[in-house]
């Protein structure tokens, strides 16, 4: 009775275990160490930036960094697609009087929730902010990141204009502009036009929204976040992160906001992006769970691109 | 009724911060409501506010002139670092102002002066609209369980699919997810879901004693699924699901149910049970997406589904109900039950602007079994097919749904529209250029149909749904009060299976936006589309064939005066000539001519967390038909709906 017991749960066990097998050895780093490990393993340095005269360039940014500090992990609702909020380019494409802004993911931008019942712009749960810091200089900008965000930057390198990439109607985008952070509303830039295409989010600015040419010596962070259509008050249409994920919550953080509510960013180049990038999040007051100070966030880098 | 910030509401709030709070409240738990009021107006006499209520029972919700409110709370709370719960309160909308004073005693039949007294149906009562426990246990391989209300959101369109708005946590279950592989690389939900009452079996239900006497015993009914997903490399993707929809009825044959319970009879003090439905699906779908070439990705899914109905049990409504049946009533050669069964497989390339100039294009095979059937799929809100389809239009978005369950009804004249795709076999491509101000789509669609067949028994085993051929007019559905626009409803929705076809269909898809440099926000949107539709019927008949042609021209404007104020207006054109849509075999048949233009415009206001939109629509139609046999006929019609809402 014993042998025939085992006949039947034999086969799949071994089963089991050679899928165990041939995944971890497929996806070696993912399985010995810490997902920070993992993915610094498993990331590859991008290449240099590509510039052009007129201002424009391609930044690549490494994949498998979509964890934030190292820790993040998607909701848990399947409209999170792997992959969804891992940026691998970043491009700024000056034409005639607009300037064409480019985040590409590692996933096809969908659109679960149907945006153009609710006026969107044919994409539903990415949402990215283009920080640019346009003189490079101290005393000039502004060093809070945008609420929901819990981050800041540094000094010379502060921010002088934002684009928000959203999938809700401009109108909802100004509107909680106008509620949430009214002083920096001459700063905040919501695109003439916002769209998907493959894995590409799309914004199409007009220069003069921009202040004039981009130029080769302006600074740029991409942040990437979630599309929250309900967003609590303190938030701009952004999506929390929690100690534990949810259906739609990210987890890895904590449950106050002194963790940065980012999930992925460009860092400066020369050595390992990912291990950069983890550790850029990871430098925020744990301690400060009420009454949280910007100098309790994380303090994340401009990245000149083409600055000579 | 199914508003789209509710929705997302629902979906991005009440079930979503499962994880805790992020505020430090005095009390132990966190609140946000929402309150959302529409207001709808319609040149017709129905008062009400919603377009298309269910056609099955009287209900007083449907109509299309009416002030309606509904609010919603939702409460949750941390229990520990790895527990949480949560509930929805919402209340139900139908109380008009004079309601205020009823107590809701009164009964049909009674004399009310007031006008409108039907007791608890015009009260606006609140209703627990959803609870949940969630908890994250020491247990191996286990990582989260929830228990309680769901949106099924988990699974997908081919075998559970997530619930339409107002189906949205009426279910319960309970959940286990879990990780055997860390890392996300071997993951596994299983569930079990108490099947609804309405909608998920033969007859749309799973037993209602009045109408299968036999069949009563719904508490039994479940549905049991399991979820596998796997990334073997970072670029590679697999998830398997598996379900199973059980249905049972008490034993007619129990001896319990049967005679004296005297003990020569040898009951046992039990009753069995037997199976009135079961349905079975599974799909596994592959996703790659190579990080040596971004450009491209490759999907694809393969599935199966079983159903079996046991007509001792259930009321063959095929036989019974005019066709109207979201299963097929399979027999053998001897008159003997089986299960119907089908399979379905979709290959989807996408190729994303390789050459760097801005030209993307995505093509997919389809090909769906002529009885491939997800009785608990996605009943709207889901698209799988890439296709716009044959009832998308300018104003209409429309998707396809591999399931005779499709549910075109509890919305309004704005909402989508979902046809079902069982049996279609052919391509689709789409070629996509997006150069800064300009975005320009072709598509091209060829479907072929495996439900093609001579001589199929739509008698009694295949549900017709009655109306098998002729466009859809979705915008001219609700023209009239009553739901089934009897006067000209062309092909229902549901459809997909004739007593004789052999058809065919192209689409073809032409779109263009613009980006206006002078204007404020203008965006200038064109689209075209062609279909071509022929269904031979009998193949040996030359004169039966229908052959249906439809031009749409669509254009619109939307502008931005302010930067919380969107305006857009546009017009719709549509012309159909249908050579023998109306008739049958024996009287002959005859063609049609459908004009209609359609006008529609509307506003989108945010301000300090009010959103506000109003939408006004005006169409003339003309349908012209061949006398003396039918008459033409035309549409004039007027309607709008303005929505309001905040969230707090």
């Amino acid at each position: 009775m014993r042998l025939s017991i085992a006949r039947w749960f034999l086969p799949p066990a071994a089963l089991l275990a050679g899928w165990t097998a041939a995944v971890l050895a497929a996806d070696a780093p993912a399985a010995v160490t810490s997902p920070a490990t993992t993915a610094a393993a498993a990331a590859r340095p991008p290449p240099n930036p590509t510039c052009t005269p007129e201002g424009g360039f391609t930044f690549a940014d490494p994949i498998g960094d979509d964890d934030g500090p190292g820790t993040y992990k998607y909701p848990t609702d399947p409209v999170y697609k792997p992959g969804s909020f891992d940026m691998t380019e970043f491009q700024v494409l000056p034409q005639g009087n607009q300037v064409e802004f480019r985040v590409s993911v590692r996933s096809r931008i969908e659109d679960p929730w149907d945006s153009p019942a609710w006026g969107g712009n044919g994409f539903s749960v990415q949402m990215a902010f283009i920080f640019i810091d346009t003189d490079h200089k101290a005393g000039s900008g502004v060093l809070d990141g945008l609420p929901g965000l819990n981050i800041r930057f540094a000094p010379d390198e502060a921010w002088d204009k934002v684009v928000i990439i959203s999938p809700q109607p401009a109108t909802r985008v100004n509107s909680e502009v106008s509620q949430k952070c009214p002083q920096w509303k001459s700063r905040i830039i919501v695109p003439r036009i916002t769209r998907a295409q493959g894995r590409t989010l799309v914004a199409v600015v007009d220069k003069s929204q921009l202040g004039g040419d981009p130029s080769p010596n302006w600074g740029y962070q991409v942040v990437m976040q979630s599309n929250e259509g309900f967003p609590a008050k303190t938030d701009l249409l952004t999506r929390k992160v929690n100690e534990f994920e949810g259906q739609h919550r990210f987890g890895g953080g904590t449950d106050y906001d002194n963790d940065p509510h980012v999930i992925d960013i460009l860092v400066p180049p020369n050595g390992d992006p990912v291990k950069k990038q983890h550790e850029i999040l990871s430098k925020y007051n744990k301690a400060a769970t009420t009454d949280v100070k910007p100098e309790d966030l994380a303090v994340v880098p401009m990245v000149y691109p083409c600055a000579k | 009724m199914q508003r789209p910030n509710i929705r997302a509401l629902v979906a991005a709030v009440a079930l979503s911060a499962l994880s805790g709070s992020a505020r430090a409240d005095n009390l132990n738990f966190d609140a946000s409501g929402q309150i959302y009021m529409k207001y709808m107006y319609q040149n017709n006499n129905t008062q009400g506010c919603l377009s298309m209520s269910n056609p099955f029972w009287v209900d007083t919700i449907q109509g299309s002139n009416g002030a309606c409110a509904e609010a919603l709370l939702t409460i949750q709370a941390k229990i520990g670092p790895k527990v949480s719960a949560g509930m929805v309160i919402q209340s139900r909308w139908g109380a008009l102002w004079q309601d205020w004073w009823e107590n809701g005693d009164l009964k049909p039949g009674v004399y009310d002066t007031s006008g409108a007294s039907l007791g608890m149906d015009h009260a606006a009562y609140m209703k627990l609209r959803s609870a949940w426990i969630r908890f994250g246990p020491p247990i191996p391989t286990v990582e989260w369980i929830t228990v309680g209300s769901t949106d099924f959101s988990m699974w997908n369109a081919w075998t559970v699919g997530k619930a339409r708005y107002i189906d949205r946590f009426n279910g319960d279950g309970v959940f286990v997810e879990g990780s055997i592989i860390p890392n996300n690389l071997f993951t596994y939900t299983i569930g079990a879901m108490a099947l609804p009452k309405l909608w998920a079996g033969p007859g749309w239900q799973t037993g209602l004693k009045d109408s299968d006497p036999l069949a009563a015993l719904y508490g039994t009914d479940w549905d049991f699924a399991v979820k596998l997903g796997t990334r073997p490399t970072r670029d590679l993707r697999f998830t398997l699901i598996g379900s199973l929809a059980k249905d049972w009825e008490a034993d007619r044959y129990s001896p319990m149910l049967t005679g004296p319970p005297n003990a020569a009879r040898g009951a046992n003090h039990s009753v069995g049970l037997v199976t009135r439905f079961t349905g079975a699906n599974a799909s596994l779908e592959g996703v790659y997406t190579p990080s040596s070439a971004e450009w491209i990705s490759i999907t694809g899914l393969f599935a199966g589904s079983s159903n079996y109905v046991n007509p001792a049990y259930a009321t063959n409504e095929v036989l019974n109900g005019q066709g109207f049946s979201p299963v097929v009533f399979k027999t053998d050669k001897y008159g003997n039950p089986i299960a119907s069964n089908g399979l379905a497989g979709t290959l989807l390339v996408e190729v994303f602007d390789p050459f760097d100039i801005g030209l993307s294009a995505r093509f997919q095979y389809f090909n769906i079994g002529a009885e491939y059937n997800a009785i608990m799929g996605a009943r709207r809100e889901a698209d799988v097919l890439i296709t716009s389809g044959i009832i998308g239009g300018g104003f209409t978005r429309a998707g396809q749904l591999p399931t005779l369950n499709v549910a075109n009804e509890f919305q309004d004249f704005d909402e989508p529209w979902y046809e079902a795709c069982i049996g279609w076999n052919g391509i689709t491509a789409i070629l996509e250029f997006v150069k800064g101000p300009l975005k320009l789509t072709g598509e091209y669609t060829f479907i072929g149909y495996n439900t093609n067949m001579q001589n199929r028994d739509v008698k009694t085993q295949y549900p017709d749904f009655l109306y098998t051929n002729g466009f859809t007019d979705t915008t001219a559905f609700t023209a009239d009060a009553d739901y089934a626009n009897v006067y000209d409803r062309g092909k229902d929705p549901r459809s997909v299976y004739a007593q004789n076809q052999d058809r065919q269909t192209h689409i073809a898809v032409l779109t263009a936006q613009y980006l206006l440099p002078v204007l404020p926000g203008g965006v200038l949107n064109l689209m075209g589309k062609y279909i071509h539709d022929q269904d031979l019927r009998i193949i040996s008949n030359p004169n039966d064939n229908y052959v249906g042609t439809s031009w749409l021209g669509f254009i619109s404007l939307t502008l931005q005066p302010l930067p919380e104020l969107k305006t857009t207006i546009g017009y719709e054109y549509t012309h159909w000539y249908e050579q023998g849509r109306e008739g049958n075999e024996q009287s002959g048949y005859s063609p049609a001519t459908t004009i209609r233009d359609t006008v529609q415009g509307g506003i989108a206001y945010a301000w300090g967390g009010v959103i506000f939109s109003y939408t006004l629509q005006y169409f003339w139609k003309d349908l012209l038909r061949t006398p003396p046999a039918y008459y033409n006929m035309n549409w004039n019609v007027w309607r709008s709906k303005a929505t309001i809402e905040v969230a707090f």
